[in-house]
């Protein structure tokens, strides 16, 4: 028996080692509520203006959709993702954009009071946000990856 | 020959063929980089062996009981063919029906192998020592020698080495003097093979969950996954020498499910990826292995009139074990491991929105890791997400994030096999109830 016992306290003081040092714990990270605020940062440049009004635009679309800001940026991935996540939620893609685009309208609302936008500025971006399909905007992104040098 | 020599032949043929059991683990990815079936279909390399080993076990005790010399002979030569079969094989069908025939010819060979070396030895027991040892040795090297064959020569070259080793314990045969004892059969030992098939359910997650977790999980060369799987074999040799000291052999039996269920449970709930963490856990369930094993077939065997179809029970028990663990399993595995994918996704895509590189270098990045875990994806395999967003910048910013992304996937691929590590370690915990049932049986 006193085997058993031996072989019982050994198997106990492994798992409950492994535990103590975090084992339950050791998963993927779990991505923020959109619905919380964010805090904005300082921007340097009017690309991180602009990407900071880009995420709290998809934070209020994902917060809209109860769905979380990076599933709605994978969506916009492929065509398919984006039907695929349509679908998942209950709306038409058409829908999901305009839901994307209001919250880039609001996004720069509050960028403008914040003072990180100038009010000209402002107005032609929303201009641009409100004529531009969100799919064509997203895909104008990468092009402007290699029109501007990091 | 001298008998210590044609005893060690004997043991080393019982040996190759159960390390088939789990040898290929650690060549899957190869296995599936060359035939491009699905991943769900590449498991038939694995579950063929076994379920053909299993169910002709017990038919091929019946023949080997009457005619070991000639059905190990047979055996012996068909698995050779089998296996070269299996290393030239034109596509993954003819790979899998190769596979069934080793399984077959295995179990000839094994259940021979226990009536040639009782026949050697002029005593039963002794010689179910030597053959449960050969058949824990074998089952517990296979992922570490598949890792290194692999590694250093191919996939294939699994196979090719095989057919000569197998070939050469024929020259154990000349000289045996086998006399059958046909008397009337018990009826099989089944708290002890309930035991056996329950404890070798579980070990799967050892023998095959964990080396995939090393090669596709932590991206661990076959030839260091190889490595650090040695541990188990080493453990399980060390307990296995000092086990018969272990009476009674409940006592032994019991000991060794625990300390796998630990083993496995620690295994679940690993503190951080990396393969020294491995170490304990396996140390654990190699002396587990060999305690448990060794007690239950030994069990199993006890005093029974014709060991040979006893031994055909005990080896049936252990790969119908191993297909259940792998039917069990292997959902678990894949569910955990699609949700943990999409879990690591979202979160890296939150790392690369937050970071601090710039936001148009980010849509840059974040194109590239999403087609990286596309192509990781059909070849089963993690992808190598810190190196795409080094090779844009080595500043603190670039490397941060990959660090920060490497340290999801890892999470991710190491949390993927979590619940399929506790629930193989419920499934050796179950080996206790038929074990403690038995407890009360004088003979043990």
């Amino acid at each position: 028996m006193r085997v058993v016992t031996a072989a019982a306290a050994l198997s106990l003081a492994l798992v409950a080692a492994y535990l103590a040092l975090g084992g339950a714990s050791y998963a993927p990270a779990k991505v923020a509520d959109p619905c919380a605020s964010r805090d904005w940062r300082n921007p340097d440049g009017l690309s991180e203006v602009a990407e900071q009004i880009v995420l709290s635009a998809l934070d209020g679309a994902a917060c809209e959709l109860q769905a979380s800001r990076e599933e709605v940026v994978l969506a916009f991935d492929s065509r398919d993702e984006l039907e695929r996540f349509a679908r998942e939620h209950g709306i038409d893609d058409e829908e999901l954009e305009e839901l994307v685009r209001s919250g880039l309208l609001r996004a720069i609302a509050d960028a403008e009071r914040a003072d990180a936008l100038s009010m000209e500025l402002a107005d032609r971006l929303r201009g641009v946000v409100r004529s531009i399909p969100v799919r064509s905007l997203l895909g104008l992104l990468p092009a402007l990856e290699r029109i501007i040098p990091s | 020959m001298p008998e210590r020599t044609r005893i060690a032949l004997l043991g080393l043929s019982v040996g190759i063929v159960l390390a088939d059991s789990s040898v290929v683990t650690i060549a899957l990815p190869e296995i599936l980089a060359q035939y491009d079936v699905e991943i769900q279909t590449l498991a038939w390399a694995l579950t063929s062996f076994n379920l053909a080993l299993a169910l002709a076990a017990l038919p091929a005790a019946f023949v080997a009981r009457r005619r070991p010399r000639l059905v190990f002979a047979a055996g012996a030569v068909v698995f050779a063919a089998a296996s070269l079969t299996c290393a030239f094989a034109p596509s993954f069908g003819v790979l899998v029906g190769a596979r069934t025939v080793q399984g077959v010819a295995g179990a000839a060979v094994v259940c021979a192998a226990l009536g040639l070396l009782a026949a050697a030895m002029g005593a039963d027991a002794p010689a179910a020592r030597i053959w449960a040892f050969a058949g824990i040795l074998g089952a517990a090297c296979g992922p570490a020698a598949g890792g290194i064959l692999t590694q250093l020569f191919g996939w294939e070259s699994i196979f090719v080495v095989q057919a000569p080793l197998l070939l050469l314990t024929l020259a154990a045969l000349p000289g045996v003097r086998y006399t059958p004892t046909l008397r009337p059969l018990e009826r099989p030992h089944l708290g002890a093979n309930a035991a056996l098939l329950l404890v070798s359910g579980a070990l799967v997650a050892a023998l095959f969950l964990l080396v995939i977790l090393l090669i596709n999980g932590w991206r661990l060369e076959p030839l260091a996954a190889g490595a650090v799987v040695t541990v188990m074999p080493i453990s399980a040799i060390l307990a296995a020498r000092f086990a018969g000291a272990i009476r009674p052999l409940w006592t032994r039996a019991a000991s060794g499910v625990i300390l796998i269920s630990g083993g496995l449970a620690a295994l679940g709930w690993l503190p951080d990826a990396g393969a020294g963490w491995t170490v304990p856990p396996q140390l654990a369930i190699g002396a587990g292995l060999g305690l448990a094993l060794s007690a239950l077939t030994e069990r199993a065997l006890a005093g029974r009139a014709s060991q040979v179809v006893h031994g055909g029970w005990t080896l049936a028990a252990r790969h119908a074990g191993v297909v259940l663990g792998l039917l069990l399993l292997t959902p678990i595995f894949t569910a955990d491991l699609e949700r943990n994918g999409d879990e690591a996704l979202a979160a890296g895509t939150a790392y690369v929105l937050d970071s601090r590189i710039p936001p148009l270098v980010k849509l840059g990045v974040a194109r590239e890791i999403l087609a990286a875990v596309d192509d990781a994806e059909a070849e089963a395999r993690v992808p190598d997400v810190g190196q795409i967003v080094t090779e844009r910048s080595e500043a603190p910013a670039y490397t941060e994030l990959a660090g920060s992304l490497q340290d999801q996937l890892d999470r991710a691929a190491t949390n993927a096999f979590s619940r399929s590590f506790l629930a193989a370690a419920l499934l050796g915990l179950a080996a206790l109830v038929p074990i403690l049932l038995d407890r009360r049986d004088v003979s043990l």
